[in-house]
């Protein structure tokens, strides 16, 4: 390698070589991800074209109709069932993702009137309060709800139409407990035994969705919402956490793949909160299936977030956007939904994908807080939070 | 004041470098000054009349106050440090030659673009509770001080170091061979040559780590807040835009505080030598001083830089099954047929696309900036160039959310409205990758003596001409060096870009988020791998620019 820093004697082509050579690694690092067969597409898409297709017809609209749909960075569907809305209505689909579910919406509220685009997808119960105040949808009673329960359908205007949900729970090492002999935990109150000080790590409720349905649940569960004192029955239990030594990191994205010990990212604490879906993507092979899946659910922690999508007020093309809600409701996306976003369909007709009936827990009892109370309390709850925390 | 100077031919060059400043200060205007005043007046100025209650609440506020001086604080400790360490790499890589070296210079800025999430994930798989050091740092202002040095340790090495290796080694060793010590020799000849440099480069760390983000969320733990963090939570999760606004003010005035201390020492003007070319003062080490030296110096930087990065090498080749190949092998196909898929030579061609855009961008009004505020010395001029130089830097020490949401206020109408727009993406990269180009390039264009313009000038020669032939020749290095930040800044940004809507274009750290918020080893080892991906694709890049330098320019 000396020669390269010797100018008189490094010639053109030498130097090239250096150049050369790590373009050719680059190209080799590429060029071996494409090199291998596309095995995994049938898995995933046999869920989604079964004989519910022609199911729910949706209107013909004319051609060059398009529907700009502003999501959340998270948002997904298979190019095959989003083709089947464009075969079926003539309407072509432009994606918008906007950041965050939170940022998202906030910056729909930000631009109200003169929306990014036609209809917007992700909001959770945590901001339909602020989205309604700002007069942010306009109202829509899609005929696909009669297929939805009415737990879900919170808004009696429909100015929002549920379209999936998830729990958030927290998650367990099943090999950590295996191995220290403990029993697997069930509710919050297992959480604060001492065998189990320093393991489980949270999110940070002022940065992250689930950081903040967490405490949401801790609120729904053990009381205490209405009271502003730090002696609020949620807060003691959070004391009791801190005492038992919770570590709260910015993010899931931290604190499941660098702190959890369940996941790739072998960290050091065996319980997590993340959702009731994560546990079916920590079966490695799927060759080789196991009984039960190396992450489990803490069943008495789960608190219900569901994803309501709505018509943007000042949308240019309220019609198309009302045929993509309608869409989102039908069967296709509604069992694409769970392998493209870990989400469960509020569809009662859909169909859970094969791994996800073998590896995940049915919440039967989910926490909820109604949307009204959460857009009340959320910043004074953050608040109280805080104060304990920072 | 313009009647009162005469008109010599050095004023009227003097208003022909204003205009040259022209086009980069009406960029900035209206895509850094318009929309961070609208995105300001939505939050103080609500119903059309001033509310200036929050900023008073801001300004009293206790823990407000705590996390301004917090910020405060560790962003001077982190630039301090950054300069320390730094300072014995640039002498290296100015003085010697060594196997590996411009290998090394390039790979000095792979830790500039990578992601803070990844950066999260390879400093905690070092210095982290399982970390491959014996010491669990996660939570402390050291884990951020050692994060913070990762990111900006090409900074202060690329933009003194070439400055340095331009000085005439002669008048250090006239100095020894009078009888100074080394040290004294250093800090009596050498320091003052160079302290543009390390003023320029630590007044971008300072705006750096001022503004630090994702490190201080993920490493820092959450009782270490920076203004950063207070104004993205009150502007996009909890839309409290008095609030907001109000911090953005507070962060402006403190950046433009500091910045207006560094102008004034970058002001003492850079001494003019005769250059020399680096061939003829670099050696070989000799000498067991020398060669104790040069092994330290890589030691240091095998820690510092090589441990994280080979965490995230090695992670990229680990799969449930054992080493191997398969995350690499799965980034073209896990995820083919969904919409959020994103083929990877798809993700690398629209980064190498915007990063080339916005470094054209960039070093084009940069440059122009640069040659306007360099020249610009005597008054009236030189206090309006110090001005300028200022107003540049400014959106390296703005918070992207601010910029980001006023993006959204402010391009909503058309003609103008480009909130989804491709071109915002690079146009944003843009607007922060220009100060590297000015900080760089004034030492550079101040170093070159004045008599040679002038002299150009008397015998005839148009500005263009003595641009080209005069300025030109020293710049190279430092243009080149610049351009190479200014890909590096866009290659790696997401702060501004995240606030963007982004229709579908991904970039590489854009697909790497997206890996990174499924859960499953499949997804975590993609992104690594997409890491892998960015770090060898940067090194590519800046070694061909590192090499974008005329016959006759000095080697590196």
């Amino acid at each position: 390698m000396n020669h390269l820093h010797h100018p008189r004697t490094t010639s053109p082509k030498r130097r090239h070589t250096a150049v050369l050579a790590a373009v050719g690694l680059v190209l080799a690092l590429v060029a071996g991800a494409c090199g291998t067969g596309t095995t995994d597409d049938t898995t995933k898409g046999s869920a989604v074209l079964g004989p519910a297709v022609s199911q729910g017809t949706l209107p013909r609209f004319p051609d060059g109709t398009k529907v700009r749909v502003v999501t959340h960075d998270s948002f997904s569907v298979s190019d095959d069932v989003l083709r089947q809305f464009t075969d079926q209505t003539g309407i072509e689909v432009q994606l918008i993702a906007s950041g965050d579910a939170v940022a998202e919406v906030s910056k729909a509220i930000l631009t109200k009137g003169n929306p990014e685009g036609d209809v917007l997808y992700g909001i959770d119960e945590n901001m339909l309060s602020a989205a309604f105040a700002a007069q942010l949808f306009q109202p829509y009673q899609a005929q696909g709800l009669q297929n939805v329960a009415a737990a879900y359908q919170v808004d009696p205007q429909h100015r929002v139409t549920p379209i999936d949900h998830g729990d958030v729970c927290v998650n367990y090492d099943r090999s950590w407990f295996t191995e220290k002999g403990l029993p697997l935990p069930t509710t919050f109150a297992d959480l604060v035994q001492p065998a189990l000080a320093g393991k489980l790590v949270v999110e940070d409720p002022s940065s992250s969705s689930p950081g903040l349905a967490f405490l949401l649940g801790t609120i729904a569960s053990l009381g205490g919402g209405d009271d502003p004192e730090p002696t609020a029955a949620w807060l003691q239990y959070w004391q009791q956490l801190k005492a038992n030594g919770v570590k709260v990191a910015d993010s899931w994205e931290t604190a499941y793949n660098v702190d959890f010990s369940g996941s790739a990212g072998k960290g050091d604490r065996p319980l997590v909160v993340s959702y009731a879906s994560s546990p079916p993507s920590e079966v490695t092979d799927p060759a080789t299936p196991p009984e039960q899946a190396p992450t489990g659910v803490v069943a008495g922690t789960c608190y219900r977030q569901t994803e309501f999508a709505g018509v943007l007020t000042g949308a240019q093309n309220p019609d198309a956007a009302k045929a993509f809600i309608e869409f989102m409701l039908t069967l296709p996306f509604q069992e694409d939904a769970p392998g493209q976003m870990y989400v469960f369909p509020v569809n009662g007709q859909a169909q859970l994908p094969e791994a996800w009936v073998t590896y995940t827990t049915p919440v039967d009892k989910p926490l909820s807080i109604p949307y009204e109370q959460v857009g009340a309390n959320r910043d004074r709850w953050i608040q109280q939070w805080s104060t304990l925390f920072r | 004041m313009v009647d009162a100077v005469p008109l010599t031919p050095s004023s009227r060059v003097a208003w022909w470098r204003v205009g040259l400043a022209l086009p980069p200060l009406a960029f900035l205007a209206v895509f850094f000054a318009w929309p961070v005043a609208a995105i300001v007046a939505r939050g103080l100025r609500p119903d059309g009349q001033w509310d200036l209650s929050a900023l008073g609440e801001v300004v009293t506020d206790p823990v407000i106050r705590r996390v301004a001086w917090f910020t405060l604080w560790q962003a001077v400790l982190s630039t301090v440090a950054c300069v320390v360490v730094g300072l014995p790499g640039a002498a290296l890589f100015a003085r010697y030659r060594f196997a590996g070296k411009r290998f090394l210079w390039s790979a000095l800025l792979v830790p500039f673009v990578l992601p803070t999430v990844v950066v999260g994930v390879a400093m905690l798989g070092v210095i982290g509770p399982n970390g491959v050091a014996p010491v669990d740092l996660s939570g402390t202002i050291w884990a951020i001080l050692a994060a913070h040095v990762f990111f900006n340790y090409a900074v202060v090495v690329r933009t003194v170091g070439g400055l340095w290796s331009t000085l005439d080694p002669r008048v250090e060793e006239a100095a020894r061979t009078l009888g100074a010590s080394p040290w004294r020799a250093f800090r009596e000849v050498t320091w003052p040559l160079l302290r543009p440099a390390v003023a320029a480069a630590s007044s971008i760390v300072f705006l750096f780590t001022f503004t630090s983000f994702g490190v201080v969320l993920i490493l820092g733990g959450i009782r270490q807040r920076t203004l950063e963090v207070e104004i993205y939570d009150q502007t996009a999760r909890f839309l409290h835009l008095d609030v907001a606004a109000a911090l953005a003010l507070v962060q402006l005035v403190a950046v433009v505080a500091v910045l207006a201390w560094f102008s004034r020492t970058q002001q003492r003007r850079a001494v003019v030598l005769g250059q020399r070319r680096a061939v003829e003062v670099q050696q070989r080490p000799s000498g067991w001083r020398a060669r104790t030296f040069l092994a330290a110096n890589l030691v240091f930087m095998a820690v510092l830089l090589g441990l994280p990065l080979g965490v995230l090498v090695a992670r990229s080749f680990s799969t449930p099954q054992g080493w191997g190949l398969a995350n690499y092998q799965a980034l073209d196909n896990a995820r083919r047929g969904s919409t959020s898929f994103v083929p990877p030579l798809d993700a690398v061609a629209n980064s190498l696309l915007f990063a080339a855009a916005a470094t054209v961008v960039a070093v084009v009004l940069g440059g122009c900036a640069a040659w306007a505020i360099a020249g610009g010395r005597s008054a009236p001029s030189g206090r309006w160039a110090r001005w300028t130089d200022t107003a540049l830097m400014v959106p390296l020490g703005t918070s992207a959310v601010t910029v980001g949401f006023g993006f959204f206020v402010a391009f909503d109408q058309a003609p103008l409205d480009l909130r989804s727009s491709l071109w915002l993406v690079p146009l944003a990269h843009a607007v922060v990758a220009m100060p590297f180009v000015v900080r760089l390039l004034v030492p550079a264009l101040r170093s070159v003596d004045p008599a040679l313009r002038e002299a150009a000038s008397v015998l005839g020669a148009s500005p263009w001409r003595v641009w080209h032939e005069v300025d030109l020749p020293v710049v190279t290095r430092a243009a080149a060096a610049a351009a190479g930040f200014a890909f590096a800044v866009s290659l790696g940004e997401f702060g501004a870009t995240v606030f963007l809507s982004r229709p579908a274009r991904p970039t590489l750290p854009i697909a790497i988020y997206r890996a990174l918020g499924r859960p499953g080893a499949a997804n975590f080892g993609q992104a690594m791998a997409l890491a892998v991906v960015l770090m060898a694709l940067t090194v590519v890049v800046i070694l061909g620019i590192d090499r974008l330098r005329p016959a006759g320019a000095s080697e590196f």
